[in-house]
């Protein structure tokens, strides 16, 4: 028992050190100067050398990758002496465009991808399941049809290109919703909801139909189980026994596949946050893009792959909770 | 309690000419012309092979073919006829009137609800109560079937009980709203022998008690001799002959019949190993 | 009678089969797809038919008092241009289309092939020889599977400035994208690999590479197939999406992702800009899914078995 939760955490340990060491490696090894890239677009010769000093690239590669390890736990400093930049534990890299620790500028952008994430998962948890139920229940029937056929075009259309439809049709040509601009809750919270409402039918539409196509195949499947047999024949109502006995057993693998999803999803949605210029993470990785700002790319990276990788864990942890079959010491 | 009350020997269930298909015309015919009665206190052995069709026409008198499969001809229960009728009117006789107890208990009983759960489901779907009064019932239930320490395992999932145990769960289950006729298909082909004796014994025990009918199928005719008063025997979807069990057993009059008499093995027979 | 009732739905599913290969989906998915392969493949005959290709600028095209807006109705639909002009510069859309199709279908199948590749030789490595090689091979899956790959695509393609761009394209779509088919092969691989024809040929002494090439692999056939088909679609969109972001193939190359890019801009006043690209890269998607589907529940119903 504890042996098991001690080597899975041993080997997650392994997965995040591989992570780490493929990034800092991806990052390091592969742009010809590094210092060139995180000095980035305005630049000097002066500066260069600077941060040439600073980093310790002249340092061999394991000194410089145990460095940036080391400084994810205890935190580290670029530089000797007065014009040292120290940054604090945990520290992710450092912006020399924006004189940031690259966790903070993450930090300040997170909520925006909170946002974004947990709204358009409501949606498309609710959307997908419930029409991957009925898809199943009435399979074969137009519904189901139809609706596989909108779940086949939802997964097909891509997001920018839906976006840019929402947006015509929507603020332009109808007029329904005014162009979205984000403020804070508090302050608006009908401006709030109606600028956040378009990145979430965007980034749910996908998932929604992912979803009910999941769902459909996992119910038609309990459905022909014999213990659904049994409920039908202690004459339970059609309803109870869909949603008891076919769509509890089915929903296991999505609740695992959500946890996944939503992981990846903390990364930032990137496509749907610049489309629509939410300021999250996504967007601060690919401006970052934009102006090459190497320890920022790298520091959302990593962040993203943490992030799966934990989620990975906590699935693997809950899983008990969700299917009996699994608990320990129940055999 | 059932609202009737059935006198020893009358006559529950009384099936004509059921004949179920497969599929479109012509079809596939499963079971071809059957007929049979089942009546209060006593057992009927339905017994053939595999392929004989025993199965499908239980599944027909509770109403529980597979979508493709259809069924003609005529099933009467309590004088009511059930061909023909939609799922939502047979369902206040399912468990209520008449419960059925599959072959696999395993499979039979959902892997993600407590085995309590769900013979209080199968309680509440017809009764109303408390949740604390369905409990006690259900565990008295439990202690009817023979399962020790019935409140603590009230609790326990299904794959936390033996072969045997999950069998007596199911009859349970089965029998919580005091059903008049119990159809059992195959009810101890997935166990060992010595738990086959039990369930068997356990089944007897419950018929004396409540007195009620039931349909009992099996390709086993050691187990069909000592449960059924009557017996059907079943080939191809057609009744092969039928009768008491003593006669079937010591005079049958089909020679199919009797190549499964003689292909059952016995104790005391004793063969001579070729060389 | 479990098993009877098995046999008799299956008689009755296996007449669907045939009739399902002639559903109007499945017959406008292949028609479509045969469109663009044959627009991708005669480019440069089409673009001599149409008149303009690809890269030229036909400012006479565009109203400069509009702010660079398209002559004429639906974004300067003419006979000239039949699907009309880009604002600003003028290059014909349909050329841009049809040069466009060369690159996606180009990149996609070509990713494709490597990742199917990659992915039949990891996965039967794993799947077949297991132990130890399954072990590293399995968690080298894991740990590439547990990548947010966009950001990381993005990162590298934008690291790497120079260089063969579509090239470079299929590596990283490859990269990323092998550890999904391996896993389905390696679970093929490992159920084959336990069956009697494999020990029987095992048995009578056929060496471990003949083994693999004589009986793995052509009862993978089907699946590969089908995994091959089914990832289309996908690098289909993502080498969309990544040149929709700029890092994908560089303008001036013509490709569908990077034509609605340009397009943002004009959402509002030339919608037929972004329409165009958008509505072919999504028929595209959606008739390889259809494709892929139908291809994979007719593998399922022919490997039936009771």
């Amino acid at each position: 028992m504890i042996s098991y939760t001690a080597r899975r955490l041993a080997s997650a340990a392994g997965v995040l050190f591989a992570v780490v060491l493929f990034t800092f490696v991806v990052f390091f090894v592969l742009t010809p100067d590094p210092a060139l890239s995180i000095c980035g677009q305005t630049c000097t010769p002066e500066r260069i050398l600077d941060i040439r000093t600073r980093l310790g690239l002249e340092d061999p590669f394991f000194v410089q990758f145990w460095t940036f390890l080391s400084g994810i736990f205890v935190g580290r400093s670029y530089g000797e002496g007065a014009t040292a930049i120290v940054c604090n534990a945990p520290c992710f890299g450092y912006s020399f465009q924006t004189r940031q620790p690259v966790l903070d500028m993450i930090t300040d952008r997170l909520p925006v991808t909170l946002t974004v994430a947990i709204g358009a998962a409501i949606l498309w948890l609710i959307v997908g399941i419930a029409a991957g139920v009925v898809s199943a229940v009435r399979a074969g029937s137009w519904w189901d049809r139809a609706s596989m056929g909108l779940a086949l075009g939802g997964i097909a259309l891509p997001n920018y290109f839906v976006a840019l439809i929402l947006q015509w049709v929507l603020v332009v040509k109808l007029e329904i919703l005014p162009f979205p601009i984000v403020v804070p809750f508090t302050e608006d919270p009908v401006r709030w909801f109606q600028a956040y409402l378009m990145p979430w039918i965007v980034l749910a539409l996908m998932y929604a139909a992912m979803y009910a196509r999941m769902t459909r195949a996992n119910v038609l499947e309990t459905l022909s189980e014999d213990y659904v047999r049994t409920a039908r024949a202690k004459g339970l109502p059609e309803g109870q026994l869909i949603v008891k006995h076919a769509l509890r057993p089915a929903l296991t693998p999505v609740a695992t596949l959500f946890g996944m999803d939503f992981a990846a999803l903390l990364g930032g949605a990137l496509i749907t946050e610049t489309v629509f210029g939410l300021n999250g993470v996504g967007k601060l990785a690919y401006d970052a893009i934009g102006t090459n700002d190497q320890p920022v790319i790298m520091g959302v990276a990593l962040l993203a792959g943490i992030a799966v990788v934990l989620m990975n864990i906590v699935v693997d942890l809950i899983y008990p909770l969700l299917d009996p079959r699994m608990r320990k010491g129940t055999h | 309690m059932s609202t009737v009350t059935h006198t020893d020997g009358e006559e529950l269930l009384r099936v004509e000419g059921l004949t179920v298909a497969f599929g479109d015309d012509p079809g596939i015919e499963v079971v071809k012309d059957l007929s049979f009665s089942i009546k209060a206190g006593r057992t009927l052995g339905v017994v053939g092979e595999s392929g004989s069709g025993k199965s499908m026409s239980s599944l027909a008198v509770m109403g529980l073919l597979p979508p493709e499969a259809r069924a003609s001809g005529s099933i009467r229960f309590d004088n009511e006829e059930l061909i023909g009728r939609s799922n939502r009117s047979l369902r206040p006789l399912r468990g209520e009137r008449m419960a059925m107890v599959f072959q696999d208990p395993l499979s039979s009983l959902n892997p993600y609800y407590t085995v309590g759960a769900q013979i209080v489901e199968a309680y509440r779907a017809h009764r109303r109560s408390r949740p604390a009064d369905a409990r006690r019932v259900a565990i008295e239930a439990m202690e009817r079937v023979s399962i020790r320490d019935a409140g603590r395992r009230f609790d326990h999932y299904p794959h936390q009980f033996s072969g045997g145990m999950r069998q007596r769960i199911m009859i349970a289950m089965a029998l919580v709203c005091e059903p008049d006729l119990i159809i059992a298909d195959e009810p101890t082909t997935a166990l060992d022998v010595t738990v086959q004796a039990e369930i068997l014994e356990l089944l007897r025990g419950l018929q004396r008690d409540t007195g009620i009918g039931m349909l009992f199928i099996t390709h086993d005719l050691a187990v069909v001799s000592e449960v059924a008063h009557d017996v059907l025997v079943m080939r191809g979807g057609r009744e092969v002959e039928s009768g008491a069990a003593e006669r079937i057993f010591s005079e049958p009059a089909d020679p199919y019949t009797r190549r499964l008499l003689d292909a059952t093995p016995r104790i005391d027979d004793v063969q001579e190993v070729a060389s | 009678m479990a098993m009877n009732t098995q046999t008799l739905t299956k008689r009755l599913v296996r007449k669907r089969t045939t009739r399902q290969w002639r559903r109007p989906a499945v017959i406008a998915s292949v028609v479509f797809l045969a469109v663009v392969v044959l627009m991708a493949i005669f480019a440069p005959a089409l673009t001599a038919l149409s008149g303009s290709g690809p890269y030229e600028f036909h400012e006479d095209r565009i109203d400069p008092i509009r702010g660079g807006l398209p002559v004429g109705p639906l974004g300067g639909i003419s006979l000239e241009h039949w699907l009309g002009v880009e604002p600003l510069n003028g290059r014909d859309i349909f050329a841009r289309i049809v040069y466009g199709a060369r690159v996606s279908l180009t990149i996609a199948i070509s990713a494709a092939a490597a990742t199917t590749v990659l992915g039949v030789f990891f996965g039967v490595l794993a799947g077949y020889f297991g132990g130890i090689v399954d072990q590293i091979v399995s968690r080298v899956m894991d740990f590439l599977m547990a990548f947010p790959a966009l950001i990381f695509m993005i990162a590298i393609l934008s690291a790497l400035p120079q260089g063969n761009r579509p090239i470079l394209l299929i590596t990283v779509l490859a990269l990323f994208g092998w550890p999904s088919t391996a896993r389905v092969v390696r679970g093929q691989a490992m159920s084959v690999a336990r069956r009697e024809f494999v020990e029987a040929a095992r048995a009578s002494g056929a060496g471990r590479m003949t083994i693999v090439f004589r009986e793995v692999l052509p009862n993978l056939g089907g699946t590969i197939i089908v995994m091959a088909t089914l990832s289309i679609p996908t690098f289909v969109a993502t080498e969309a999406g990544l040149s929709f972001l700029g890092v994908g193939v560089q303008p001036p190359t013509a490709s569908w992702g990077q034509m609605i890019s340009s397009a943002v801009p004009w959402y509002a006043s030339d919608p037929m800009f972004f329409a165009i690209p958008g509505t072919f890269l999504t028929l595209t998607v959606l008739s390889f899914m259809v494709l892929g589907d139908t291809l994979q529940s007719a593998l399922q119903r022919r490997s039936v078995t009771v």
